[in-house]
């Protein structure tokens, strides 16, 4: 058994208010101090370029959008997320989605029909902010998925350069 | 009838200058706790929050009002204004400034009431206060609010006593219950009270925080123990009720350690001030000590319930009986008052 012994306390300290003034000190210090608080809406959250956020749709500064509605991002996602529906056109690639649906709260923002578009028409932007008032406003149809290629460029410039290393990788 | 019409006025402004100073006190709360903690506090209604006390108003309002079944309603509804009421009545007789004007002779002081029984009334009324905690606690027929109720009780008449006998001590100096010659008495160079009578004060604040059910002595509330004391069974306005009385009588208390300790509406070394400049001294003076109840609370942990009876009967009682004492044979051999 171990026996610990009690420090007896001095007068002073039994007086108790010499380290109450003490704590006081320290809380008013503290009031001082820098706040860690981050102001969210006003101070948004840093991004790195790694940050995936929500997909969306490239579309080319000629106004068409890169999606050819081959569905393989609808096979790649894991969440059944996304929906399409293509339709021809006699444009050049010959198919566009006629509707492009995804489910943004089935979305678990993973980046695989990033990875899997062929055509480099859907990217994981910076949006990560998610609210409205009722579920069916939170499936996002093809005119909220819609982002002009510059407001994607980061993201763009940062998945060629993953692919880039694997290429150089597998070439030597 | 203008008699009628200057003493509505100043009731107003008394009342709702106190009654306003308790909303802030809420918001106060919050902001200053936050920043002790590096948080910023309620800063989204109005310019940095000030809307907030209204906003919780109303969100109070609108809340739904739950009576517990097998509650005594009658006691149940009452227990609430048991506890705003008395800490509003207590508000009549604090000197809040000095002689404003005068009207057909009569001088027209800063203060609702001014009776000669003044510190008498506060002590009174503001004794009252405990009801509602104990019939808050009995009526709401739960185990956690009886025991917070139970032990507001014990709490507070350990306290008080202690309490009236630091005022004693004060009255003694004075020669005088009216509040407004207990401040005319601490006139001139280290006049206050607090210098004469430092051991009183420390005890009334002791007290007060006691009597106000504060931190470190919130045994009435206790959330770790109790879940929320006397008002776990509270909802809605009734809830409000509590918190507008504990409030409303911590503004009081700040006030009456003014008044008794610290000069009131004097100002140092300007005897002949007028009157407004007294009110924002006293303003002043008391948002001192507000913002100590807040400082205190947010710095000390909370006594145990031994620890406080301990505290209650056998250091502060004691200490204020030696001081009423030491203060006795002061007046009586060197003839009264301190100054």
């Amino acid at each position: 058994m171990v026996v610990v012994a009690r420090k007896e306390l001095s007068f002073w300290e039994r007086l108790y208010l010499p380290a109450v003034v003490k704590g006081l000190r320290i809380t008013m210090a503290k009031m001082f101090a820098p706040r860690f608080t981050r102001q969210y809406p006003e101070e948004p959250i840093p991004m790195t370029e790694t940050t995936r956020g929500q997909p969306r749709l490239a579309v080319n500064e000629d106004d068409t959008i890169r999606c050819v509605s081959c569905g393989l991002c609808e096979a790649a996602c894991p969440a059944y997320a996304i929906t399409i529906d293509g339709h021809e056109t006699d444009r050049l690639i010959e198919r566009e989605p006629e509707q492009f649906e995804i489910d943004m709260l089935r979305c678990i923002l993973c980046g695989f029909c990033e990875e899997a578009c062929p055509k480099h028409a859907i990217y994981m932007s910076q949006e990560l902010e998610l609210a409205d008032f009722s579920r069916q406003a939170l499936v996002y149809d093809l005119e909220k998925l819609k982002r002009p290629v510059s407001a994607l460029q980061e993201r763009i410039d940062y998945v060629n350069k993953i692919n880039d290393r694997w290429q150089t990788s597998s070439s030597t | 009838m203008q008699l009628i019409l200057i003493w509505l006025l100043v009731t107003l402004v008394c009342y709702g200058g106190v009654i306003v100073t308790a909303a802030l006190m809420t918001l106060a709360e919050r902001k200053v706790s936050a920043a002790m903690q590096y948080r910023y506090g309620p800063n989204r209604v109005g310019p940095f929050g000030l809307f907030q006390p209204l906003a919780d108003g109303l969100k109070f309002m609108f809340k739904e009002e739950v009576v517990p079944t097998g509650a005594n309603r009658l006691m149940f509804r009452l227990a609430p204004v048991l506890t705003a009421l008395p800490a509003m009545l207590s508000i009549a007789v604090i000197p809040f400034a000095g002689e404003i004007g005068t009207y057909e002779g009569n001088a027209v002081m800063g203060s609702i009431a001014n009776p000669e029984i003044g510190i008498l009334y506060v002590l009174a009324v503001s004794g009252i206060g405990i009801y509602g905690a104990i019939l808050g606690g009995w009526a709401s027929n739960s185990k956690y609010a009886l025991l917070g109720g139970l032990r507001a009780s014990a709490q507070m008449i350990s306290y008080e006593l202690s309490l009236i006998l630091a005022v004693l001590a004060v009255v003694a100096m004075t020669g005088s219950l009216n509040l407004h010659e207990i401040v005319a008495g601490q006139q001139g160079w280290l006049g206050w009270n607090v210098f004469s009578q430092p051991l009183a004060f420390l005890l009334f604040l002791i007290c007060a925080y006691a009597e106000t059910n504060r931190h470190p002595f919130d045994f009435a509330e206790c959330e770790p123990e109790l879940v929320a004391g006397f008002h776990t069974e509270y909802s809605s306005m009734k809830f409000a009720m509590f918190f507008i009385g504990e409030y409303t009588a911590m503004v009081v208390m700040a006030c009456l350690v003014t008044t008794l300790f610290f000069g009131g509406y004097l100002v140092p070394f300007w005897t002949d001030a007028p009157w407004w400049i007294g009110l924002i001294a006293f303003c002043f003076k008391t948002s001192f000590f507000l913002l100590l109840f807040i400082w205190v609370r947010w710095t000390l942990p909370r006594f145990r319930y031994d620890q406080l009876m301990h505290l209650g009967w056998k250091v502060l009682f004691p200490l204020a009986l030696v001081n009423i004492f030491l203060t006795g044979a002061f007046i009586s051999l060197f003839g009264s008052g301190g100054n």
